[in-house]
């Protein structure tokens, strides 16, 4: 298993929902609005403590994007995506920024967020702006 | 910068002319002998004019008159004194203007004026002119000095040297000397007129330095210049790593894939978790390690370079996270996870102390170069200085340390070095109470120092380790990319002859060996069949390499053609040493 690298954070906390390992910061959110098929999620300019797979070519509702999806470093699970490429214009604020699906992590209050009636089938980004 | 030629005589009669000249002074009318490298004859055929010369070589940059001249002079310093006379007869390129040949001679006569006025004639720079007629004065002022010819001396120092204006502060330590010779004379009164030859010859030497060198050569020019493409040779050279592979001038240098430790030599099968750290002891007599097993192992190093178990230590409740020697190998440290410390007696195995902050764990140790002192990195992110006997010397609150991070302190115990930020080196100067940052894009997982305090391998989590110099205004100098690293905390270490070599563990369960200079990836050792955490060099044997592996391992790594001396039960396998301990 070696000797975990895990960044310690200090404010509101966005932490894996399994094994507890930091991932994100309140203060770092950029948009509430995003959503994957298994309900909402949170576009963070700054995550830790992820290590991130391959990327691929994805079409979300807002165009076509390269992404990366992204794991928790502590236990493996899938947390999210990163935002490698994106190929429309109006859409090149995502780049480097990551997404962490809220039923994934625990929020600041320890919170968990289940999959409910809002999840979307087939993944989708869509921004509130 | 040729100098000036005035002569029309036949080079014969001037050869004559110059070694009756030579005799002369060898015979002792003036006080000096002959000196080695500096050509006596009087030969002024003049120096080609600069469009003229002949270009030697295939790439065109060798000049053959300054070959030449560098060959002559190489010839003279060897004491070959014909051959270099016959080098500069028949090539008809002299060794030095008969302007310069004056000069030499006049230094080595003691005719101090002519030498100053003849100074004017080379036509060089003002200042350079002046610096010289300083040199040459000022031995004219110390000789009067010793010969007891103090008006003399005070005549020159007023008349000649003070109004060159230069070197004001010689002038004033001269002034001085009149009144207490004894202090500052340099010439010596036992047996002078060697002394004063000795002195001579030193200013020759000093007026060297100071003239430019198509006037004068320097001394040992051409032996530089070979030592300098031997160096170069030898320090393109991917794979040097041996201080006994002779180097000749007959062929170019080029040493093999052979000297890099890439064969596994023996398999350490002692810990029964994870070896997440290894280093060295400072003799290379020793090895550490520690492990997720909550343990550390010191292995002794025997004189054919085989490993055996000295001692497990046990007693840490966490994993044991890193270990460090003191300075003279006599007793380690080792560091629990956010746990405490423990220093360790390596004769006898025994814990001599634990140390222990309330309400804190320690995340990193290292000695301070006297011994007597250690350096804690703190779980509340400070950096405390205490003393064998457990006391807090200094502590250095804020934001010095992360909860992962390595600790080094400098060969001269005034600089502490911490990661203080996710993005940030710390370099604290505890003396100068200064401190300097290193800036990284990335955040950083692990570093370490190098031998002679002057670079930090810098590990960063997108998979880069950075070279930085940190004498001085620190920068950037290398990037090694190649291994692999994801989730854990993966060292490099600096390692093989002269440092040359940066070698680094991985997650895909292979050592990875950079060549430092060029940045070139030279090997991927395959062998463990789990993450490599930790790789560290011997610093007296260039030939052999540790690495700590998720495999519960460690591997020595030695040349490929070594031939170990085995002894003891121990198992085999295609060439391998398996240590279970029991050895």
């Amino acid at each position: 298993m070696g000797r975990l690298f895990v960044v310690n954070l200090e404010g509101k906390i966005y932490s894996c929902k399994h094994c507890k390992t930091h991932l994100g910061l309140c203060e770092d959110i950029v948009s509430k609005s995003f959503h994957s098929r298994h309900g909402k999620a949170y576009l963070f300019n700054k995550v830790v403590n992820v290590f991130v797979g391959k990327k691929e070519e994805r079409l979300m509702m807002t165009g076509m994007h390269t992404v990366a999806d992204i794991f928790c470093v502590g236990c493996g699970s899938i947390v999210g995506w990163k935002y490698e490429t994106a190929h429309e214009k109006s859409q090149k604020y995502k780049e480097g920024k990551s997404v962490l699906e809220r039923f994934k992590v625990s929020g600041p209050d320890g919170s968990n967020y289940w999959a409910s009636h809002e999840a979307h089938v087939g993944g989708s980004d869509a921004d509130d702006v | 910068m040729g100098g000036v030629e005035d002569e029309t005589e036949p080079a014969t009669k001037r050869m004559k002319l110059s070694s009756g000249v030579l005799r002369s002074l060898a015979n002792g009318s003036s006080g000096a002998g002959s000196v080695p490298g500096f050509s006596g004859d009087l030969m002024a055929r003049p120096l080609p004019i600069e469009g003229d010369e002949e270009i030697l070589g295939s790439k065109g940059v060798i000049r053959r008159v300054e070959l030449v001249r560098i060959i002559t002079k190489a010839l003279y310093s060897l004491g070959y004194e014909k051959s270099g006379a016959h080098l500069e007869e028949e090539s008809g390129i002299p060794l030095h203007s008969s302007v310069v040949n004056l000069l030499i001679q006049q230094v080595l006569g003691g005719q101090w004026d002519e030498g100053v006025a003849t100074l004017k004639k080379i036509g060089l720079d003002e200042n350079i002119v002046k610096s010289a007629s300083f040199l040459i004065l000022e031995q004219k002022f110390l000789e009067f000095l010793d010969q007891d010819k103090v008006m003399d001396a005070l005549k020159t120092l007023r008349t000649e040297i003070t109004p060159l204006s230069i070197n004001n502060a010689r002038v004033r330590e001269l002034s001085s000397s009149i009144l207490s010779p004894a202090k500052f004379v340099h010439v010596g009164s036992s047996s002078q007129s060697s002394t004063r030859a000795k002195s001579r010859s030193k200013l020759l030497e000093e007026l060297q330095m100071l003239l430019p060198p198509t006037v004068l050569i320097p001394d040992r020019r051409l032996e530089h210049l070979v030592e300098q493409a031997l160096i170069l040779q030898r320090d393109a050279c991917m794979f040097h790593n041996s201080e006994d592979k002779e180097m000749s001038l007959y062929k170019d240098h080029q040493c093999g894939r052979d000297q890099i430790p890439s064969r596994t030599l023996q398999v350490l099968q002692v810990h029964n978790d994870e070896v997440w750290f290894l280093q060295f002891s400072h003799n290379g007599k020793y090895l550490a390690s520690s492990s997720t097993d909550r343990t550390a192992i010191i292995w002794e190093v025997d004189p054919h370079g085989e490993l055996s178990l000295k001692h497990k230590l046990c007693g840490h409740q966490k994993p044991v996270s890193s270990v460090s020697w003191s300075p003279d190998d006599s007793q380690l440290l080792t560091c629990g996870v956010e746990e405490n410390v423990r220093r360790w007696d390596v004769s006898s195995g025994k814990c001599l102390s634990v140390y222990e902050k309330a309400g804190n764990g320690f995340v990193s140790c290292r000695w301070f170069p006297d011994g007597k002192w250690m350096c804690f990195g703190a779980n509340d992110k400070s950096i405390c200085m205490w003393d064998l006997e457990g006391k807090e010397l200094e502590c250095w609150k804020g934001q010095r340390t992360l909860r992962i991070s390595d600790l080094e302190v400098t060969s001269d115990g005034k600089q502490i070095i911490s990661i203080c930020r996710e993005t940030a080196i710390l370099l604290l100067n505890r003396e100068a109470k200064v401190e300097r940052l290193i800036e990284e894009d990335q955040t950083i997982t692990s570093f370490s120092l190098s031998q002679d305090n002057r670079y930090l391998l810098v590990n960063l989590l997108n998979e880069e380790i950075h070279l930085w110099d940190i004498q001085g205004e620190v920068k950037l100098v290398a990037k090694y990319k190649g291994h692999k690293r994801s989730r854990f905390v993966i060292r490099s270490c600096f390692g093989g002859l002269e440092q040359a070599f940066i070698a680094s563990g991985s997650e895909d369960s292979q050592v990875y060996i950079w060549h430092r200079g060029s940045g070139e990836l030279i090997e991927a050792l395959p062998g463990h069949s789990g993450a490599v955490n930790c790789v560290a060099w011997n610093p007296t044997n260039s030939h052999m390499l540790a690495s700590a592996s998720d495999d519960r391992t460690i591997r020595i790594w030695g040349l490929n053609d070594l031939k170990m001396k085995h002894k003891g039960p121990a198992t085999h396998c295609n060439g391998v040493h398996y240590c279970n301990g029991r050895t």
